[in-house]
């Protein structure tokens, strides 16, 4: 018990080691199994593929490497992944799904993007980013 | 003492202002699109609006998105836009994405505190492992 007690004042009282974890988890999943089905399409495309998504989704799987080692600062990242599959999935997969009128792509972006949806709110420690992005005083004025 | 002069909080903020203007043309289209469109390009460009709201508050906790900024930027230069423009075989809308996308990386590297980057996000311990 003493060892605890002499430990806890140099823990992060933010956020606990558990909560670390699942973000390095999330991290670790989108830099390595997202990019290594994304990362393929930048070397091997049509010759007038526009490129935008290939690149979009391979940036964002090359920043996640770096939340690995710094979890709270790249928070961002993690908010970006949640408000984009949100955003995709209440404006273009929910509505697609129910009206039965779907782009030749809608099998293969639904299911990755849905599980996102599913999992992303779990993932964001809520508590810190509420203190930290909402409620903080932002950067000086002047 | 502050980390960041008040002119690079302003710059950043300006840069993402701009971006909270110049994207708002995809967020409205996520709003009225056809029923058949993908969308994924619009989502991502919409949530890319959301953190620029962000970053006019918080320009330096935002930093991140700005890094991946000109990261997929640059990834998009070198693995479509400058190949395709030296072949002349590409995009239909390769002129367009060469200025709207391929100029950005350098307007990136201009705005991003480096000395702020190289401090937190290189030098600074990581997160606890245990």
């Amino acid at each position: 018990m003493a060892s605890i007690a002499a430990s806890a004042p140099t823990a992060d009282p933010e956020l606990s080691l558990f909560r670390v974890y699942v973000m390095r988890a999330i991290y670790f999943l989108i830099a390595f199994a997202e990019g290594s089905q994304v990362v393929p399409a930048l070397f091997n495309h049509e010759a007038t593929a526009r490129g935008v998504i290939p690149a979009l989704l391979s940036g964002l799987c090359l920043m996640c490497v770096l939340g690995l080692r710094y979890p709270k600062q790249m928070l961002p990242l993690l908010l970006f992944e949640m408000a984009w599959k949100y955003i995709w999935f209440f404006a273009f997969g929910l509505p697609q799904y129910l009206s039965g009128q779907q782009p030749p792509t809608f099998a293969d972006d639904f299911m990755p993007i849905t599980v996102g949806v599913v999992i992303m709110p779990f993932v964001i420690p809520w508590g810190y980013f509420w203190r930290n992005y909402v409620k903080a005083a932002g950067d000086r004025w002047r | 003492m502050n980390e960041v002069s008040l002119v690079r909080l302003y710059v950043i903020r300006v840069a993402a202002v701009l971006a909270v203007w110049g994207l708002w043309d995809s967020v409205r289209t996520i709003i009225e699109h056809s029923p058949f469109d993908r969308g994924v390009h619009k989502a991502l460009l919409g949530g890319l609006w959301l953190m620029a709201l962000f970053a006019i508050r918080y320009p330096l906790k935002m930093v991140p998105i700005l890094l991946f900024e000109m990261v997929w930027k640059t990834i998009w230069l070198f693995a479509f836009g400058l190949p395709q423009w030296s072949s002349g075989v590409g995009s239909p809308r390769l002129g367009e994405d060469l200025w709207g996308i391929g100029a950005f990386p350098i307007v990136c590297a201009i705005v991003i505190p480096w000395g702020y980057v190289w401090r937190h996000y290189v030098k600074a311990p990581g997160e606890r492992w245990r």
